[in-house]
């Protein structure tokens, strides 16, 4: 039993958290995912890598609510039980306050969820999230990531060559994009990501509305 | 026993009470404070027991406190009417009633009033009345009310409201409280 045998679990030699490292880096072989916002609308789009034949491709967009949806990358189902998580904490605010969720406190549960697993010796869940909703105060974009952490932001992407994604629409991103404009800009920050042409299932939400459509 | 009243117009909310607490056939207090704010937009008024209604009135600045910090935006009328029908909810629910009704009224995006019972149902309002001189105010408010009134106009029919309850109802009297919240908030 030499001293090798007790490698850190939790804190590596720089202080960060080993176990969020791998699980982000597990994110970033996901598929890949982008969510874009201006304060009318907001669209979420996920790559689905075409299976073999005769196997359907797997839904990645999300109702979690009538004003809100989520999408993301990572092991799918990791994701599907956020997923869950995210439906459950939307009713049981539902069911107390008798309005709908507020985008912020919905990001938040979330991450205190995620945060939980950061505190003991088990798997993270190796999954981001985007999440994308209508509220009181207007239309809503935020990411969530393995380590609790989540930020509200007018674009994100996560899983394969997310950087790419990211650098792409920032060039190109502007407050008073157009609907069309800016699920264009999807398609291609998505495609210049993986340098193919892409499979995409999209998710929106309408501030007129407040509600999230999953498209088809 | 009480007489409690609201009325909402275009321009904001009245809430107006008497001050009368009674124990039985003995007035117990001449000067009783039955209206409570429980923010700069938000007031409540309360009939039943005192000791439960001012606990669900601590109850609900606690929880609207918290949830304000939480989520980072102020809770509409309705939503604070929601956190006290909740505890009444609950409090039937469990053979331990809270025996208060509230008059939940203030000022959101546009002027509300509310009316809460002991079972935690809530119906919104333009006007309304609570406690034993409920059905004298009404009276006055039925006769009086009409959706274009100022606030001044308002506030002068529940006075109106509760003087009339105070000369009928043995349990109501000793002068009348009001307060008014103008749309935009704050105490006039």
């Amino acid at each position: 039993m030499g001293p090798e045998r007790y490698q850190p679990f939790f804190y590596g030699p720089e202080g960060r958290l080993v176990q969020v490292e791998y699980a982000l880096e597990a994110v970033s072989r996901g598929s890949t995912t982008v969510g874009i916002r201006t304060d009318s609308f907001a669209i979420v789009a996920s790559h689905v890598r075409p299976p073999r034949e005769l196997v359907d491709p797997f839904d990645k967009i999300f109702e979690i609510d009538e004003h809100s949806g989520a999408t993301g990358s990572g092991y799918i189902s990791d994701m599907l039980r956020l997923v869950d998580e995210l439906r459950l904490e939307a009713q049981q605010y539902k069911l107390t306050m008798d309005t709908p969720i507020d985008m912020y406190t919905l990001a938040k549960r979330l991450g205190q969820f995620i945060h939980e697993f950061t505190l003991y010796a088990v798997r993270l869940p190796a999954a981001s999230i985007i999440l994308a909703g209508a509220d009181q105060r207007g239309v809503h974009l935020y990411q969530v990531d393995p380590s609790g952490t989540f930020s509200r932001g007018s674009a994100f992407a996560v899983g394969k060559n997310a950087d790419k994604a990211v650098d792409f629409i920032v060039k190109s991103y502007r407050k008073d994009l157009s609907f069309d404009e800016a699920k264009k800009l999807v398609d291609q920050a998505v495609e210049t990501a993986i340098a193919e042409k892409p499979l995409l299932q999209y998710g929106y939400v309408n501030i007129d509305t407040r509600s999230f459509v999953k498209q088809k | 026993m009480t007489t409690i009243v609201g009325i909402k117009t275009k321009e904001g909310v009245v809430l107006a009470s008497d001050k009368r607490a009674s124990k039985g056939f003995f007035i117990a207090s001449k000067d009783a404070k039955k209206i409570y704010q429980i923010d700069t937009r938000t007031a409540a008024a309360i009939a039943g027991q005192v000791s439960d209604a001012e606990y669900l009135v601590n109850l609900v600045r606690a929880q609207k406190k918290l949830m304000q910090l939480e989520r980072g935006f102020e809770l509409s009328v309705f939503e604070i009417t929601k956190l006290i029908s909740n505890a009444a909810y609950y409090g039937l629910r469990s053979y331990a009633p809270f025996l208060a009704e509230f008059i939940v009224a203030g000022v959101d995006s546009e002027p509300r009033i509310y009316s809460t019972d002991v079972s935690g149902a809530i119906s919104p309002e333009v006007f309304t009345s609570s406690g034993s001189g409920s059905p004298i105010a009404y009276g006055v408010l039925e006769s009086s009310y009409n959706d274009s009134l100022t606030l001044d106009e308002a506030k002068n029919i529940a006075d109106k409201a509760v003087r009339a309850a105070m000369q009928r109802d043995p349990g109501s009297g000793d002068g009348v409280e009001i307060i008014t919240i103008p749309l935009g908030g704050g105490q006039a």
